[in-house]
C-alpha cells in the first residue's frame, strides 16, 4: 500500500507491506524492516535492527503530530490515490511553477542564477542576509529559471517574490 | 565625574545586562526601543524607556542623532553602547562627547586606530607582536594584489580593512579564484562597512581562536583578565566560549596577556577591550585584531575572575582608577558559555523568529542565564538571533562541562527553533571534552548529528504511516496491549513541551 507523506514542504512516497506487527516500509531509496506495536493509545514501540524507539502519535487538525526523543514532527499522511486527487496530479503538480519567496526582511548578498538557467533540486539560487546571518536558498525542485526579480545588494521584505522556476 | 543615569544604546540581552549592572550600583537606566521592540525585556526592565523609530536599525539603533537627543532629554550623563550597533563607531563616541555625555568605552581615537585592521596590524608589528602573515596596507591594483598573494601563498583570506564580526571575509584557495573573490569582497565590504578597502592574510587551517580581555583606566594602568577560547564557531561567528582555554598554560597566558596589554597601551586604549589571536597547532600565536568594546562572551571571564566587567566599564568611564594591579587577578575554576540563538541549525542556521510559547530557562548551582527573552515574547525579524547566553561555572573544566550538559537539558524553548540541540551535542562530544578544539570543529561534527536527526525523522514517518495503515484496517496490534506508563514517553521524562 502506498502513501504520500508530507513533512514541511517536502512530500515523498512511502510503501508499506506486511501485517501482524512485522512491516516493510520503503521510504525513498531506503528499506526499513520494522517490528511495530501499538503499546497504548497513540504510543508506538518500534524495533528497527534491534534498536528500540518509542513514538508518540496523535492527530491534530488532520495532521499527525509525532514525538520521537526530544523532537516533534508534524506529518501529513495520505493514501497515494487520495493525494493525487487532492493535488490534481500529485507529484506532477510540483513540476509547475516554483516560487522562491523571502521568508524574512533582509538583503540579497549574491544571486547565483539568471533567467533561462537550468537548475537541479538543491542548487543554490541566491544568498540572503537576514538577522545578521547569511543564508543560501536552494531550488526545491529541478526546472528552468523563469524570472529573477532581485539583484545583489537589494533590500527585500518578507513575502517578496525573488525567483520563479518553471 | 559621577555617573547617575545611563542611556543604554542597545537592545536584547546585552541591554538587560547593562541595566542590571546599573541597578546594582544605584545608577538609573534609560532604555531605547524601535517599533519592533516595544515589548522587549530591556524596555520592561529599565527605569525609563523611549521610542527611537522604525524597526530598521539604520533608523533606530544606529541613528546617532536620535540617541544623543534622547540621552540629553532624559537627563542621562553617560551612554553605554553594548556590543554591535554603534559600539565600535568612533563618530558615535565623538557625538556623545560633543553633547557632554560620557561614552562608556574607549576614546574615539583608539576606536578609529584599531577599527582599521591594517593599522592595528601595523601597531602589532611595531611592537614585535607576531601577526598572521599578510599585507599591512589595503591592497589594490591587479598585478600588485597578485604579487602580494603569491608572496603570502594560498590558501589565503581576503578581509575588509574596516570589517569585523566575521563579515567581509573570503577564502581564496587558488590564484584562479583571486580576481572574482576580490571583486566580491570589495563590494561586500563597501556595502557592510562603507569602505571597500581589503587586505590579504594567510589562511591558517583550523586554528584556535583565543582572545585576551584587557581593562585600562584613565590613569594609564592596563591589565589583562586572562583568555577566552572561542574556537567553536559557525560561519566565523562564535557559538561556545570558555575561560580559561584548555590549550593555554600559565606561561602562554603570561605571554598572550603581556602582548595584549602592550597593544592596548600603544593604541591609547581606555576601558574594556579584547585582543584576538589565532593560535596554530604548535602553540604559535598571531595577533588578529582588537575589539574596542565589551564582547558578547564577557560573562565567562567574569565567572572565573569574579570581576564584573560592566561595573568596571562604568567605573573607568567615571574616571575612577582600577584600584588593583595585575597580581590581584586570578583565574579560578572554569566557565563555559553557550549561545542560544533563534536559528534552525539543521536548515543552514536559518533564523527562526516568532513567538516563544513556552520557556523554561536553566537554573541551579553556578548557572547563569543572560537572556533577553521571556515566555510570550516575540523574537522580531529585524535583529540578530541571539536569545540568551547560558553560562556555567565549575571548579574545573570537566565539572563545568557536566554542568553545562545538565543546564542545556533543562533549558526548554517552545514555539521557535534554537541552537540548543546542537549545543547539547557539542558539549557531550568526546573531542570537546578532550579540549580538541578548532574553528573547524562544528563543520566536522555536524554531519553525524544531522544523520542521527534524519534517523529520528524516519522513525517519526514510520510511526505516522503505521498509524494511518492501521486506521485503514490493517491491524498493528497483534495481542492485548500492555499500557505503557507516561514516563516511557520521552528521553527526558517529567517535562514535555
Amino acid at each position: 500500500m502506498k502513501f504520500v507523506v508530507t513533512v514541511g514542504d517536502a512530500s515523498e512516497t512511502v510503501e508499506v507491506s506486511g501485517d501482524a506487527g512485522r512491516y516493510r516500509l520503503t521510504i525513498g531509496p531506503e528499506v526499513w524492516d520494522v517490528d511495530g506495536r501499538l503499546t497504548a493509545q497513540g504510543i508506538y514501540s518500534l524495533l528497527v535492527g534491534g534498536v528500540s524507539y518509542v513514538a508518540d502519535v496523535r492527530d491534530e487538525a488532520g495532521a499527525c503530530v509525532v514525538d520521537v526523543g526530544d523532537e516533534r514532527y508534524v506529518i501529513r499522511v495520505e493514501e497515494q490515490t487520495r493525494f493525487i486527487i487532492r493535488t490534481k496530479g500529485g507529484a506532477g503538480a510540483s513540476l509547475g511553477a516554483q516560487t522562491l519567496v523571502a521568508p524574512l526582511p533582509g538583503r540579497i548578498v549574491h544571486v547565483a542564477v539568471k533567467p533561462g538557467d537550468r537548475v537541479e533540486k538543491g542548487d543554490t539560487l541566491l544568498v540572503i542576509e537576514a538577522m545578521k546571518m547569511e543564508n543560501e536558498y536552494k531550488a526545491g525542485s529541478s526546472g528552468t529559471v523563469a524570472e529573477v526579480r532581485v539583484e545583489a545588494g537589494q533590500a527585500v521584505n518578507g513575502g517578496d517574490v525573488l525567483v520563479v522556476i518553471r | 565625574m559621577k555617573i547617575t543615569k545611563v542611556l543604554v544604546a542597545n537592545r536584547g540581552e546585552i541591554a538587560v545586562r547593562v541595566i542590571r549592572a546599573c541597578r546594582e550600583q544605584g545608577i538609573a537606566s534609560v532604555a531605547v526601543f524601535s517599533q519592533a521592540d516595544r515589548e522587549a525585556l530591556h524596555v520592561l526592565m529599565a527605569d525609563e524607556a523611549y521610542p527611537i523609530g522604525p524597526p530598521s536599525p539604520a533608523e533606530s539603533y544606529l541613528a546617532i542623532d536620535k540617541l544623543v537627543r534622547v540621552a540629553k532629554a532624559s537627563g542621562a550623563d553617560a551612554v553605554h553602547p553594548g556590543y554591535g550597533f554603534l559600539a565600535e563607531n568612533a563618530g558615535f563616541a565623538e557625538a556623545c562627547g560633543a553633547a557632554g555625555l560620557i561614552f562608556v568605552g574607549p576614546p574615539a581615537g583608539a576606536i578609529r586606530a584599531l577599527g582599521d585592521k591594517t593599522a592595528a596590524r601595523r601597531i602589532a608589528r611595531q611592537l614585535g607582536v607576531p601577526t598572521v602573515p599578510g599585507t599591512f596596507e589595503p591592497v589594490s591594483g591587479h598585478d600588485a594584489v597578485r604579487a602580494a598573494a603569491r608572496a603570502i601563498g594560498y590558501p589565503l583570506m581576503i578581509k575588509a580593512a574596516l570589517g569585523g564580526g566575521g563579515k567581509g571575509m573570503r577564502v581564496v584557495r587558488a590564484e584562479t579564484e583571486l580576481e572574482s573573490a576580490l571583486a566580491l569582497a570589495r563590494s561586500e565590504a563597501a556595502w557592510a562597512f562603507g569602505d571597500g578597502a581589503v587586505y590579504l592574510e594567510r589562511y591558517l587551517v583550523e586554528p584556535r581562536h583565543i582572545e585576551v580581555q584587557v581593562l585600562a583606566d584613565l590613569q594609564g594602568r592596563v591589565i589583562h583578565l586572562g583568555e577566552r577560547e572561542c574556537s567553536i564557531q559557525r560561519r566565523h561567528q562564535k557559538l561556545v566560549e570558555e575561560s580559561p582555554s584548555p590549550f593555554v598554560d600559565d606561561a602562554m597566558r603570561e605571554r598572550l596577556g603581556e602582548a595584549a596589554c602592550r597593544i592596548a597601551k600603544a593604541a591609547g586604549y581606555v576601558n574594556a577591550g579584547t585582543v584576538e589571536f589565532l593560535v596554530d597547532a604548535e602553540g604559535r600565536f598571531y595577533f588578529l585584531e582588537m575589539n574596542t568594546r565589551l564582547q558578547v562572551e564577557h560573562g565567562v571571564t567574569e565567572m572565573v575572575t569574579g570581576i564584573d566587567l560592566v561595573r568596571e566599564q562604568l567605573r573607568i568611564a567615571a574616571g575612577e582608577s582600577l584600584g588593583y594591579a595585575q597580581e590581584a587577578v586570578a583565574l579560578r575554576g572554569a566557565a563555559i558559555e553557550c549561545r542560544i540563538n533563534a536559528e534552525d541549525p539543521f536548515a543552514g542556521w536559518m533564523p527562526s523568529p516568532g513567538t516563544i510559547t513556552g520557556l523554561r530557562a536553566a537554573s541551579g548551582p553556578w548557572v547563569r542565564d543572560d537572556s533577553g527573552a521571556y515566555e510570550g515574547y516575540t523574537v522580531p525579524r529585524f535583529y540578530d538571533t541571539l536569545l540568551a547566553k547560558l553560562i556555567v561555572w565549575g571548579v574545573d573544566r570537566p565539572t563545568a562541562i557536566q554542568r553545562m550538559a545538565r543546564a542545556l537539558a533543562e533549558y526548554k524553548v517552545v514555539g521557535i527553533l534554537t541552537t540548543i540541540p546542537v549545543l547539547a551535542h557539542i558539549v557531550s562530544h568526546d573531542d570537546f571534552r578532550a579540549g580538541k578544539l578548532s574553528t573547524g570543529f562544528l563543520d566536522r561534527i555536524l554531519p553525524a548529528l544531522a544523520a542521527s536527526r534524519d534517523r529520528a525523522k524516519s522513525i517519526a514517518v514510520i510511526a505516522a504511516v503505521l498509524a494511518e495503515y492501521e486506521r485503514l484496517g490493517h491491524r498493528t496490534i497483534v495481542d492485548a496491549p500492555s499500557s505503557a506508563p507516561d514516563w516511557r514517553r520521552g528521553r527526558h521524562p517529567g517535562w514535555r513541551p
